[in-house]
């Protein structure tokens, strides 16, 4: 269970919830983002279960 | 397992998408046939999107050439049909220049597959083709496909009509399978958190 803050819909405003986290598959090292270790950036993918929002950021 | 949704559940979305753009394709007729009997599932709601219809640049790739309609869709879709046919064992490049340009819209969304084929095999390497590519785009595959084998014996090339109707059923297996997984992943994208 994630202790995580819960993100804020950008498009309703709901509670989203935080379920996945994926390499960028076209972001490599060199990225000022990324996590040396994994081999690129991670993207947090979070869905908002009002309006089905989908908001991919850079993991934090 | 009834694919009946809960009372309370909003309808499942879950597009079509036909991904060939050649003249005279056969997988015209079968993704017309996916979405008529998806469309009588209870709870569900479907749509057709065509490759030939999208309009993507090939002078660019991936999220960049986004299409808003087609993107809009995967995002509110709980799982995603793909018709695909057989070309020389391998998937239509056209296909998998649609699919890479999303990719958050995907992840944790169920898919089932629709090989189609000329000859005998159903398009079951096209099938097998797909399932890396669909991994990797975040999509969870489920163990029914759609597999049409000599197409052109299954649907009148000319009016598109039904030739077989043991596809019917054999769809029927593959909804019921897809439809779960569509359930049971939209439970965990909107309250399982990671």
């Amino acid at each position: 269970m994630s202790s995580r803050a819960r993100v804020r819909c950008p498009q309703c405003g709901a509670e989203m919830n935080f379920h996945a986290e994926k390499l960028d598959p076209a972001r490599g090292v060199d990225d000022p983002a990324a996590d040396e270790a994994l081999g690129g950036v991670v993207l947090e993918i979070h869905t908002c279960p009002a309006c089905k929002f989908v908001l991919e950021r850079e993991a934090r | 397992m009834s694919t009946r949704p809960d009372a309370a559940d909003p309808p499942l979305f879950i597009p079509v998408l036909l991904g060939t753009a050649r003249r005279g394709r056969m997988s015209e007729h079968v993704a017309s046939f996916v979405v008529s009997q998806l469309s009588k599932l209870p709870g569900v709601e479907t749509e057709l999107f065509d490759v030939r219809s999208l309009g993507l640049p090939t002078d660019d790739a991936g999220e960049q050439i986004k299409q808003p309609a087609f993107s809009a869709a995967v995002m509110r879709a709980d799982a995603l049909v793909i018709v695909a046919p057989e070309y020389n064992h391998g998937y239509p490049g056209l296909l998998k220049h649609a699919l890479d340009s999303n990719l958050k819209e995907y992840i944790h969304k169920a898919v089932g597959i629709v090989g189609v084929s000329a000859g005998p095999w159903g398009g079951t390497r096209v099938v097998e083709n797909l399932l890396p590519v669909m991994r990797e785009l975040g999509l969870v595959t489920i163990f029914w496909d759609g597999n049409f084998s000599s197409v052109r014996k299954a649907f009148d090339p000319a009016t598109g009509a039904l030739l077989d109707e043991s596809y019917v059923r054999r769809l029927a297996k593959f909804f019921q399978e897809l439809v779960w997984m569509a359930k049971v992943l939209r439970h965990g994208r909107e309250r399982i958190p990671l």
